[in-house]
């Protein structure tokens, strides 16, 4: 049978829909003999209900169809489906049939659709991966993968494939990043919260948001144009670290940056979450602003803190663009922070823009790597948001 | 206003005005507080009893929109002077809050924080004295004992504001603020509390905010009545309970207002 | 106990002093470095992006004969189309010579090289017209033609007389050339909308390349995650808001969706890459891969921030419905949501601008090919934003891998560009914000 394309079936639904809207509605009306108060709902009610009656279960088909690899003759069993709908609901309106409790079972299902695509979204991330991470695992060895400190792909086969250098770098960058990044954010966030005039605030804290709200990409090039040449010129060069622009510490001082305002804003949150009265009752004993801060508000907020922390170190290790414009190419397990190295995420790039047949372990190690990337931000993450959570609950 | 003609007053404020913003919390109140006695401030609720009693420590200062004019003396000494050190003043002038506060640390750590903070300890032994010191002076001593190392959070109400007046005693101060210290505890509690505050009589000036004209009666030697602000009626607290001069007082006392 | 003075401050209490002034200046220092980082990375790229805005443009007329351009002598198009850009690169040469010899200026450069002062665009540039316009041939007509990009970045200083004798694709002379053409006004440097209009040019000609493509693909997957994203994520908000009883299954969830807002943006790349291209079979580099993939980027964002603006409705509000015997969906859809709706609008907004700006899903599902067509809405054979496209952000990374220094100005120009639509959208969110904010 001739096979539809996608909008074909829709369009259809759509104008059954619209149809049964009005035929529904009608044929309440005729019912009702002129006096709308007879039936258990609103005429347009009986039009709404069969408009969903026709809708949902058209597009649970055709999604689910498509979900499942489509096939020539899903168009024409949504249409049918349809068009079965649409006799069926028709056929049910009498008198007293509840077209409104009807319609917001319908409205329900809906909502309820809507909430599970999140569940979708995980288990699409997760499966996908996980079936061509099998895959790469049947050509190349898991061990070789896992515990191997060489990383050379080679076009034509026989590439060495070790994450350990790749880890390596992104642990490092992601190191330099927090080290810069989080005194910074968190002493920014003490002196807004604590120290700054109204007027102050009212300029650092849209500005450090502004930092917030640019784009990766706008990292990656400040790296790449300006942060990189700047620190070869005058820091490795000079002092014998080696001339590559692109390094570790480009990279990693970028990174910070951008970390910057989210340790600071996640900070602000968990330091005003300690009770004032805490404060008061150290202030009260005779002690500066700064002990209470170091001794009293930064030990109750630890718990926060340590979650902020471990989320920017999530957000640090799963950031690409700017490690691929500004930490280099080149896989090295090396402790020299001004040379270049390459991270999870720049591999899985290259490695998936490249021009490497499809199901060589050359590009499906990238499925791999994706998939340990995801296992290690989802830990911490999972680690970061119980803590946090059982950290706002203690003062709620 | 009666002349309360005291000699040598611990405390002695002359005009004083605080200002939140353009509201007048606090309107043109003089008054005496003595050495080794426990002053009432009572009054209905925004009176200004509270805003006082945190000007004696320049607790308001950590209020950015709080202005206060005037003159408080210590000893003779003008605490809003430009050299005083508000972190040395309030060494001096302890503070015990409304709701029981103990920081998120161990019973000892509670206790040695200020001795720690204003180095008044030279050693670990020193500060061990101080803080069974404290604790005795407290009537906590014998609950704590065997539990110094335990979070002071674990205590109940009462044994909280206890830990609190303690940690206030360890910086060794010579006058106490307590801001309705008892208006957080159960009955009981409070009664333990009360005693507490008759004990420190001995030792300190202390000075407590109440909403309970009945807790001004029982452990005040001398109340101070404040209404909208101003410092109505100040005197005796038995005179106070019994004969009030103002007809303010009278109808507050009488439960009329507040 | 001593009586100790207040009016002295002890060296105890002057040390804690100083410390608390250390303290307070870490904190401003932090202040200070956050918001130097802001200044400098703000005029570092605008510094090099500006002048992306700017081109230079030589006023030329040029003859067109039409024993060059149409051997048929009748305008037959198949004819004239046999005439490559290097048969007008010719005709071009010609026209320069002509100008300068026009202005009275001498040079000792060749005929070969004074037409290469042109960007190899501009034959394009004549060629199109003459095809458009078949009744030119013959005549002569004055065209703006593109510099090439040496000259341009002379005229904003990214190239000088000294790199340019190191240059094997300038010279000392071709900029001094250029200078006098400047002087007699047959050169000049205008606002470039090509650079907002164009499509990306290759390698050899950043003087042409031009944002039109990307920001076309931008704008098709704004549409996509807008239309998919919202009502997705605003039905999913108010069955977890309002309907969903709180249990196991909801709690997976809501751990679920604050999770997905924190998974890597590459991640999704590599779900697109699987699901939607792989095994759903849609088109490579599309913008409706494109969309559909940050949709589900940005589906958390969206939920968070409409559960949010639900939850600071009051009870009361849903109470007062249900009083008056509407039902549970009617109190929510008659009340609770038109009152939520600026709050989710404010949140729609914010993750749209999040969407616009991310690069690195994009990367993988091929959006970063080199597209010079404009992209259709629709078309029979590649369906609804099925043409290959690119995106703004992507366009910036495609510009940075090019060899051709001129590209940088490029990317950085591609980069305000994007601020700029950012800024906007921020702004219609705060003003939103601001208009509708409501305490209860």
């Amino acid at each position: 049978m001739l096979m539809l394309p996608l909008y074909v079936p829709l369009l259809v639904t759509a104008t059954l829909a619209c149809l049964g809207y009005l035929l529904a509605k009608q044929r309440a009306i005729a019912l009702s003999g002129g006096d709308i108060r007879s039936l258990a709902a609103l005429p347009h009610q009986y039009g709404l209900n069969t408009l969903l009656a026709i809708t949902v279960p058209s597009l649970a088909v055709l999604l689910g169809g498509a979900l499942a690899g489509g096939g020539s003759m899903l168009g024409w069993i949504v249409i049918g489906v349809a068009t079965l709908c649409l006799i069926g609901s028709l056929a049910q309106i009498s008198h007293d049939y509840r077209a409104r409790t009807h319609a917001e079972s319908w409205i329900k299902l809906l909502l309820i659709g809507a909430s599970v695509i999140a569940i979708l979204t995980t288990v699409g991330i997760v499966f996908s991966m996980l079936f061509e991470t099998r895959n790469f695992f049947t050509q190349y060895s898991w061990q070789d993968f896992f515990f191997s400190a060489e990383w050379s792909p080679n076009f034509r086969g026989d590439s060495a494939l070790g994450i350990l250098p790749l880890l390596w770098g992104t642990l490092y960058i992601s190191f330099i990043a927090l080290v810069f990044a989080v005194p910074t954010g968190m002493f920014a966030a003490i002196y807004l919260s604590e120290y700054a005039s109204p007027r102050m605030r009212s300029i650092a804290k849209p500005a450090i948001e502004i930092l917030a709200g640019i784009p990766t990409i706008v990292y990656g090039l400040f790296a790449l144009i300006t942060v990189g040449p700047f620190l070869r010129d005058y820091f490795a060069s000079p002092m014998g670290f080696g001339d590559s622009a692109s390094s570790v510490m480009t990279a990693g001082l970028v990174m910070g940056i951008m970390l910057i305002p989210f340790v600071s804003s996640l900070s602000d949150d968990i330091i005003n979450a300690v009770p004032q009265a805490m404060r008061d009752g150290s202030l009260g004993l005779g002690a500066t602003k700064s002990e209470t801060i170091r001794q009293v508000v930064l030990p109750a907020a630890l718990p926060g803190v340590v979650g902020a922390i471990l989320l920017a170190a999530s957000r640090a290790i799963g950031e690409t663009m700017i490690v691929v414009l500004g930490a280099g190419a080149a896989a090295r397990l090396s402790l020299n922070p001004f040379e270049a190295m390459t991270t999870v995420t720049v591999k899985i790039v290259s490695q998936l823009t490249g021009d490497t047949d499809f199901a060589s372990p050359e590009t499906l190690v990238a499925f791999a790597l994706g998939l340990t990337l995801f296992v290690i931000t989802l830990g911490l993450n999972v680690l970061a948001l119980t803590i946090v959570r059982k950290y706002r609950e203690q003062y709620e | 206003m009666k002349d309360t003609n005291m000699q040598n007053p611990k405390i002695s404020a002359k005009g004083v005005q605080v200002y939140y913003g353009d509201n007048q919390a606090i309107k043109d109140v003089n008054v005496e507080i003595a050495d080794k006695t426990v002053t009432a401030f009572i009054g209905p609720s925004g009176c200004g009893k509270s805003t006082f009693l945190r000007c004696l420590n320049r607790m308001n200062d950590t209020i950015d929109i709080c202005r206060v004019t005037g003159e408080i003396l210590i000893d003779g000494e003008d605490i809003y002077d430009a050299k005083v050190d508000p972190v040395q003043l309030r060494a001096k002038v302890g503070m015990v809050f409304q709701k029981p506060n103990p920081f998120p640390k161990s019973i000892y750590d509670n206790v040695a924080y200020g001795p720690k903070i204003h180095g008044l300890a030279r050693n670990k032994a020193e500060l061990d004295e101080i803080v069974e010191k404290s604790l005795r002076k407290a009537a906590l001593w014998n609950e704590a004992k065997d539990r110094l190392d335990k979070p002071g959070t674990g205590l109940s109400g009462g044994q909280q504001q206890r830990l609190c007046i303690a940690r206030a005693i360890a910086t060794a101060p010579e006058i106490l603020l307590m801001d309705e210290p008892c208006s957080a505890l159960d009955p009981i509690a409070t009664a333990q509390v009360e005693e507490l505050i008759d004990e420190l009589r001995q030792s300190y000036s202390v000075v407590i905010v109440t909403h309970s004209m009945q807790q001004a009666a029982r452990v005040s030697q001398k109340t101070a009545f404040f209404h909208l602000g101003s410092l109505v009626e100040y005197d005796d607290t038995d005179k106070i309970f019994t004969n009030p001069q103002d007809p303010r007082t009278e109808s507050y006392i009488s439960g009329r207002i507040g | 106990m001593t009586h100790k003075s207040l009016l002295t401050t002890d060296a105890r209490t002057k040390r804690r002093n100083a410390s608390e002034a250390r303290f307070k200046a870490y904190g401003l220092g932090a202040i200070v470095v956050a918001m130097l980082a802001l200044a400098v990375l703000l005029t570092s790229v605008i510094g090099t992006g500006a002048s992306a805005f700017k081109q230079t443009y030589a006023t030329v007329s040029i003859p067109l004969p039409e024993a060059k351009l149409d051997k048929s002598g009748v305008r037959d198009l198949d004819v004239m189309k046999k005439v490559t850009t290097i048969g007008y690169a010719s005709i071009l040469q010609a026209g320069m010579v002509a100008a300068v010899e026009g202005a009275g200026l001498q040079t000792d450069m060749k005929a070969k090289d004074i037409g290469k002062m042109l960007s190899k665009e501009a034959s394009a540039t004549v060629r199109n017209y003459v095809l458009a316009n078949p009744e030119v041939v013959g005549t002569e007509v004055t065209f703006d033609l593109l510099i090439n990009g040496r000259i341009d970045g002379y005229f904003k200083g990214r190239v000088t007389m000294e790199s340019a004798a190191l240059d094997s694709n300038t010279s000392p002379e071709e900029l001094k050339l250029a200078q006098q053409l400047a002087d007699a006004g047959i050169v000049q440097t205008k606002f470039n909308w090509a650079f907002l209009t164009a499509p990306d040019a290759s390698d050899q000609r950043p003087e042409a390349a031009g944002l039109g493509v990307a920001i076309l693909g931008s704008l098709y997957m704004m549409i996509v995650v807008l239309v998919l994203a919202l009502p997705i994520g605003v039905a999913a908000s108010i069955y977890l808001e309002e309907f969903a009883p709180k249990n196991r299954w909801t709690d997976v969830i809501e751990v679920n969706i604050s999770n997905l807002a924190a998974v890597p943006s590459i991640v999704y790349g590599i779900l697109g890459l699987a699901i939607f291209i792989n095994f759903m079979e849609l088109n490579q580099s599309s913008p409706l891969v494109g969309g559909l993939v940050l949709t589900l980027m940005t589906l958390p964002t969206i939920i968070i921030s409409t559960r949010a603006s639900l939850k600071s409705i009051p009870p009361s509000i849903r109470d007062a419905a249900l009083g008056v015997g509407a039902s549970k969906m009617q109190s929510v859809f008659h009340h609770v949501l038109p009152l939520a709706a600026p709050g989710i609008l404010t949140g729609t907004i914010i993750g749209l601008a999040q969407a616009l700006g991310e690069t690195a899903p994009l990367l993988l599902i091929g959006m970063v090919a080199f597209v010079r067509e404009y992209p259709a809405a629709y078309t029979p054979d590649a369906g609804l934003f099925g043409e290959a496209s690119t995106a703004l952000p992507v366009q910036v990374f495609n510009w940075t891998q090019r060899a051709d220094p001129g590209f940088v100005e490029r990317a950085s120009g591609a980069i305000i560009t994007l601020l700029i639509f950012l800024l906007i959208m921020n702004a219609i969110a705060i003003f939103l914000r601001r208009k509708f904010e409501r305490r209860w």
